[in-house]
């Protein structure tokens, strides 16, 4: 189903034009993935490092206001990577780097979803500045820097293991 | 010429750029995106704060961020010293390296500005953000984003590396 998937997206357009018909296009989406990774990872590493006790004078609760942000990373990266994929997807799929990469990111979606269903990011959003989050919170946050950059590695491993590039 | 092919054929930049260790050219590369992400990533948020994101917040505290910032520069700096050691003579030959340099040093004199200007005045939190904070704010996004852009695309301008068995590696 995957093999299927891959196929029919490499055959559209937007396959074409990734897998080296118009030849700015994987420059393009690599250059943009690599913004969208800073913007991911400097808005949510700042909210995870003030939950581990750095700049405790933020308060929690604004301060989700950079979430937004964090996600236009994510998109931005989801829909360059898209387009990467479809450029050669037999590239990623057959390496095994690529699955982990995958595995981190599903991890790091789990991660932020523990953190709201179990009501801890309510919890420490009714926080003020200068007060100390709970363990769990400290941890999910710990979890969370770690997944980002372990995401980060698997990616930079892409061309390095598996041989598929 | 002769001294930059020295420095490209030195045992540790033989290493660094043949050896197909893991913890050569593949892990020096991915410190030098971690470092990129923290320095540039913390630097963008702060600068959100300052265009008037979480206007809540007061701005002091995210000084304390420029700690993180400086380690992700220095780890950057000294990551990319090691992969321009490795490949000297083609990079230093690409125009597109020299404007990733160009880009970096304004970005870090602005990076600097925004701690003296900003950060030091004692009254920052006391009045609105000065339209100057907000130009600096500006400065420093478009200059990452410069650098990075400048930084990717040293791959697809320029001269092939001097490594065609590593163009990919070095190039992708």
């Amino acid at each position: 189903m995957i093999a299927a998937f891959a196929n029919w997206l490499h055959a559209t357009s937007l396959g074409w034009a990734a897998g080296g018909g118009l030849p700015w296009v994987e420059p393009a989406c690599k250059t943009v993935h690599f913004l969208g990774l800073a913007l991911l990872i400097g808005c949510a590493g700042l909210y995870d490092l003030r939950l581990l006790g750095m700049a405790k004078g933020l308060a929690l609760g604004p301060l989700q206001r950079l979430m937004p942000f964090a996600a236009l990373g994510f998109l931005i990266n989801l829909a360059t990577g898209v387009v990467m994929f479809a450029g050669s997807p037999f590239q990623y799929l057959e390496n095994v780097t690529f699955w982990l990469k995958m595995l981190f990111i599903a991890l790091a979606g789990v991660n932020v979803l523990a953190f709201y269903l179990t009501g801890l990011a309510r919890q420490v959003a009714a926080l003020g500045p200068g007060q100390d989050v709970p363990v769990s919170a400290k941890l999910i946050a710990a979890v969370s820097l770690c997944l980002w950059i372990g995401v980060v590695y698997w990616g930079r491993m892409l061309p390095f293991i598996g041989n598929a590039f | 010429m002769e001294f930059l092919s020295q420095i490209e054929h030195s045992g540790f930049s033989n290493w660094v750029r043949e050896s197909g260790s893991q913890w050569s050219y593949p892990t020096i590369l991915f410190l030098h995106t971690v470092g990129l992400a923290f320095l540039v990533g913390l630097n963008v948020a702060i600068d959100l704060r300052i265009l008037g994101v979480a206007r809540r917040l007061p701005v002091a505290p995210f000084e304390r961020f420029y700690r993180i910032m400086w380690m992700g520069f220095w780890i950057n700096a000294v990551s990319g010293i090691i992969l321009l050691a490795a490949d000297a003579t083609t990079k230093l030959a690409n125009p597109t390296f020299y404007v990733k340099m160009a880009f970096i040093a304004a970005a870090v004199v602005v990076m600097v500005r925004i701690r003296r200007t900003v950060f030091g005045d004692p009254q920052i939190d006391q009045q609105p953000i000065a339209p100057s904070a907000k130009l600096l704010a500006w400065a420093s996004i478009i200059c990452w984003t410069g650098a990075i852009t400048a930084g990717r695309l040293m791959a697809y301008f320029g001269t092939d590396s001097g490594a065609p068995q590593f163009i990919n590696r070095i190039g992708g």
